[in-house]
């Protein structure tokens, strides 16, 4: 029976574990590598640099730049996102008439990929005939010729603001299966015990939607690292490096400017801010596992 | 005291209704983009050019589809995206299920610790593998084909498909494993016969997700091709842009093209994939 | 003080009727159990009372005050769910102070209240624990912790015990009956278990298909049931029921409109052949104490059920001989309501 098992458990587990080391831990492990080299990408002789590339990456402005947006970046995504399909799934979770057309329209975006997404807000944030600046224009009589994307101080959000366009479907969906799974009598001790309703939210029902946040974060972290798309449509990390991030600074470090070693270091460095993210998660996720199991 | 007491009208509660209003005003708002590029697809570049891209259109114009879908690079766009998506979508649900089962039927010594590091792969940016890829292909002379797009979406897939499979398989009662192995089943026709068509929730949540975030990828494409008729329609639009700079109608069409297989996944799963998450993903 | 009523109290679900008019008075103090089958609207009732349930037309009062549209958490009522109800995110000390907590007390006030309730519930040691971390014995004090720390007028429980195995039931019967004696607060619980029925309640209410068929203290619902429902509900096992030109009833006299007879384990006896009617043992059931036979007649259509004692010797296929004690017969008429005891 045991040895039965282990060979089992051997063969079922074999092609997902190669799969996965040869394409993702081997060029982690080979990123490490070229790390520390001055390779260009197509030249097969390079150099070792040694620590170089992280000397140059401690005195590069347009790093320091990469990474705070990277964290305004991920910081938004999440939390933006996050708390509004919240509050859309507690709007949501009662009976209603048309609920199930909300739900829809809620969810949509989540279908359409970054490109599209990016394109439409890129008429939306148009200067001259986009929807946001003539809603203003007749809200306010004035002149409004924005241009959202063009401009350092309005690029990275009016991004932001499009991405949780897209994203808030997702979080809604998970809240909402959260709030079904709450169950009735724990509500009913609220009434009893003459809990009002925010207390109601705050102590009972937000501490019980824990499990779909854990979900939730999770897949918003996810998606976050992925919004290297709709920043490369939308703003290509401009105007004047505005909105640039960490995953755009390195493409361009290694694709454009074909200096692949240098790139590589940097995302190393990506790597490890999203080991202590990923750290952080698990002591959350412990902490959950022990109260919920 | 026998008195019985008439039933005093309900009192009026308000809520209902202002909650109403708010999600009708929401839903507009949300509604709008799409709406944008809807009414776009449906006017002539002359209207457009108008300056009314967002009013309703007098006639319907169909001329930007046919446009959108006359174009032969637009085919090949399509059929490359889906040369991708179906096998890479099949491929990491089937890796994902393999270890998900035993994670959660066959656990061993370290299997946590192993589940774990699993995970933490679905974390990190996949930015980070990004030249060590480039480069392994580009030794075997794959650059420019479909075939790492494939395999790194397959790869990259893995994560979040153990996951989810193993917490749902979780869920399957263990007596039933053990009840169809005391009749002779082989751990594999456990698998395939008893807790698979147990799964389907799971595995239309998994389908759904993989193929619509596959289907709108843009990194992967963008690095491992370079000539036009290896390009997913997601490259392909962007290009398209230049050639159709001014006619935002057939770029709205486009669009719609682009984003219809997505739509009609999410609607043919809908049914599962709800109640998948509600069943599987809420136990994180 | 804290006297309930239900005056014409009716539910209905949509277009289903399932109160049909209650009219009940439970005195302040008193120990009421709600038996009757499933589905009969015993938990309804309750959650009326509790005010988790709109009342579709009728009173509910307490102290008589009307409450009918009085908040739950406004008429001073706790209440114990079948699943405990615990909050899963709060320490056992948050979920028995959750209430107090709610009105905004001093921490202090409710940290040294929470003791104290944990004392007398034996709770001391397991404070800081989860819920998921106790066992369902445990569990079910903290939920009736919580319910005791707001000293409620009223205590309604749910079915509390029947999530537990047969020991830990009867541990936590008794410690039910203590809390009562403790605090002499009205109490309404509704039990599937006729042990406990029995044993808790001062008196018992059968319900059945959203009315009430009977009140009243044990020993008189088992000694003089008011129809033929709750004579076949009260008791273990239940109460045979004979049609009255069978062998077994006979030379007794037949009230006028009796339709059916009905005799209680214990009142048939075994005697020599030839003295009574004549059947064979189908199948034993020993229980240690006492033995339960349960014996085929040739002229009845069901098996009767017949209490020995525990050493009693008899063997499945063993023809016997019964009678029924005569003035412990009960008779029914044709509308099932129990007709004037035949008793001397
Ligand atoms: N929310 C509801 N909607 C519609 N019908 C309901 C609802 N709640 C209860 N009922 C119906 O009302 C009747 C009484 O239900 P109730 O829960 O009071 O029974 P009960 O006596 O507590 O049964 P049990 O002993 O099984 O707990 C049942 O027929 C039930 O189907
Ligand atoms: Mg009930």
């Amino acid at each position: 029976m045991n040895r039965q098992n282990r060979i089992w458990r051997t063969a079922l587990l074999a092609a997902p574990l190669a799969v996965f080391g040869l394409f993702v831990v081997w060029p982690l492990m080979s990123s490490f590598y070229y790390s520390f080299t001055n390779w260009n990408g197509f030249n097969p002789n390079y150099d070792f640099v040694g620590f170089a590339n992280f000397g140059k990456i401690v005195t590069d402005r347009l790093f320091l730049n990469a990474t705070i947006n990277t964290a305004i970046w991920m910081v938004a995504a999440i939390v933006l996102p996050t708390a509004l399909g919240l509050g859309l799934a507690l709007l949501l979770d009662r009976k209603l008439p048309g609920a199930r057309f909300f739900k829809s329209v809620f969810y949509l975006p989540i279908c359409l990929s970054a490109v599209i997404v990016g394109q439409i807000w890129i008429w939306i944030y148009q200067p001259d005939w986009g929807l946001l600046n003539t809603v203003l224009r007749h809200v306010t009589g004035a002149e409004h010729n924005w241009a959202w994307l063009a401009r350092p101080n309005t690029a990275l959000w009016s991004v932001i603001v499009a991405w949780s366009w897209q994203q808030t479907g997702l979080s809604m969906v998970i809240y909402l299966a959260g709030l079904t799974g709450i169950p009735g009598d724990l509500l009913e001790v609220c009434e009893i015990e003459g809990a009002s309703p925010w207390q109601r939210l705050r102590r009972v029902v937000l501490p019980l939607l824990t499990p779909s946040t854990v979900v939730v974060v999770a897949l918003s972290v996810i998606n976050s690292l992925k919004g290297f798309d709709i920043l490369y449509i939308m703003t290509g990390g401009g105007p004047f490096n505005s909105s640039d991030t960490l995953a755009m600074h390195m493409y361009n470090e290694s694709f454009a400017k074909f200096r692949m070693g240098y790139g590589s270091a940097i995302s190393v460095v990506l790597f490890l801010i999203a080991m202590v993210v990923i750290g952080l998660y698990f002591r959350q996720l412990r902490k959950v596992d022990r109260i919920y199991g | 005291m026998a008195e019985s007491t008439p039933m005093p009208a309900r009192r009026f509660d308000p809520w209902p209704a202002t909650i109403f209003v708010m999600l009708a005003v929401l839903a507009v708002l949300f509604l709008l983009p799409t709406a944008g590029v809807v009414l776009s697809s449906l006017k002539t570049t002359h209207d457009i050019s108008m300056g009314d891209l967002w009013s309703l259109p007098a006639t319907l114009y169909l001329g930007n589809f046919r446009e959108a879908l006359s174009n032969p690079s637009v085919h090949r766009y399509l059929l490359n995206t889906l040369l991708v998506t179906l096998p890479a979508t099949t491929g990491s649900i089937t890796l994902g299920v393999l270890a998900g089962y035993v994670f959660a039927k066959l656990p061993f010594r370290g299997s946590n610790a192993l589940f774990l590091v699993l995970v933490a792969g679905m974390f990190f940016p996949p930015q980070a593998i990004l030249v060590p890829l480039f480069r392994m292909f580009n030794a075997v002379g794959l650059i420019d084909t479909l075939w790492p797009v494939i395999v790194v979406h397959t790869a990259l897939g893995i994560p979040i498909c153990t996951l989810l499979m193993r917490n749902f398989f979780a869920t399957v009662p263990n007596a039933l494993r053990e009840a169809a192995i005391m009749e002779g089943a082989s751990e594999w026709q456990v698998l395939t016969r008893v807790v698979l068509p147990l799964s389907l929730p799971a595995l239309a949540v998994l389908a759904v997700l993989q193929f619509t975030w596959i289907w709108n990828d843009f990194l992967w494409p963008l690095i491992f091709t370079k000539s036009d008729d290896k390009r997913t329609i997601m490259i392909g639009i962007v290009n398209l842009k230049g050639q159709y700079s001014v006619a935002w109608g057939v770029q709205g069409a486009l669009s719609l093209v682009a984003s219809l297989p997505t739509l009609a996944v999410f609607l043919f799963f809908q049914r599962y994939f709800i109640k998948g998450m509600t069943m599987g993903a809420v136990k994180g | 003080m804290a006297e309930l009523t239900l005056d014409r109290l009716r539910k209905s679900f949509g277009s289903q009727e399932v109160i049909k008019g209650l009219d009940l008075t439970i005195a302040d103090g008193e120990f009421v159990v709600f038996v009757g089958p499933s589905g009969c609207g015993k938990s309804t009732t309750l959650r009326m009372i509790a005010g988790l349930e709109d009342v579709t037309s009728g009173a509910v009062r307490l102290a008589g005050q009307d409450v009918t549209r009085t908040r739950p958490a406004g008429r001073g009522i706790a209440m114990v769910f079948q699943s405990y109800a615990l909050f899963p995110h709060l320490s056992v000390a948050d979920n028995i102070g959750f209430g107090l907590s709610l009105q905004r007390l001093p921490r202090a006030e409710i940290a040294a209240r929470v003791r104290a309730v944990a004392e007398t519930l034996q709770l001391g040691p397991l404070l800081e624990r989860f819920p998921r971390e106790l066992s369902g014995g445990q569990r079910q004090r903290v939920a009736i912790g919580r319910s005791i720390i707001r000293d409620p007028r009223v205590f309604l429980f749910d079915e509390p015990l029947s999530n537990l195995d047969a020991a830990l039931r009867v541990q936590m019967r008794l410690e039910i009956a203590r809390l009562h004696r403790r605090l002499r607060a009205t109490m309404i619980y509704v039990t599937h278990d006729q042990v406990e029925a029995m044993t808790l309640a001062d008196r018992i209410v059968v319900f059945n298909e959203g009315r009430i068929e009977q009140v009243g203290s044990p020993m008189a619902l088992y000694e003089r049931p008011a129809n033929r429902f709750v004579a076949g509900f009260i008791g273990a096992p239940a109460m045979n029921f004979l049609a009255p030109g069978c062998a077994l009833l006979a030379g007794l006299a037949v009230p006028a409109g009796a339709r059916e007879a009905g005799i209680r384990p214990e009142h048939l006896a075994l005697v020599a052949p030839g003295d009574g009617a004549g059947g064979s043992v189908e199948l034993i059931e020993r229980l240690g104490p006492e033995t339960f036979a349960h014996l085929r007649l040739p002229d009845l259509p069901d098996t009767v059920t017949l209490r020995l004692p525990g050493d009693s010797g008899v063997e499945p296929g063993t023809a016997v001989a019964l009678r029924a004690l005569p003035d412990r017969v009960q008779w029914f008429d044709a509308a099932g309501r129990a007709l004037a005891a035949t008793r001397g």
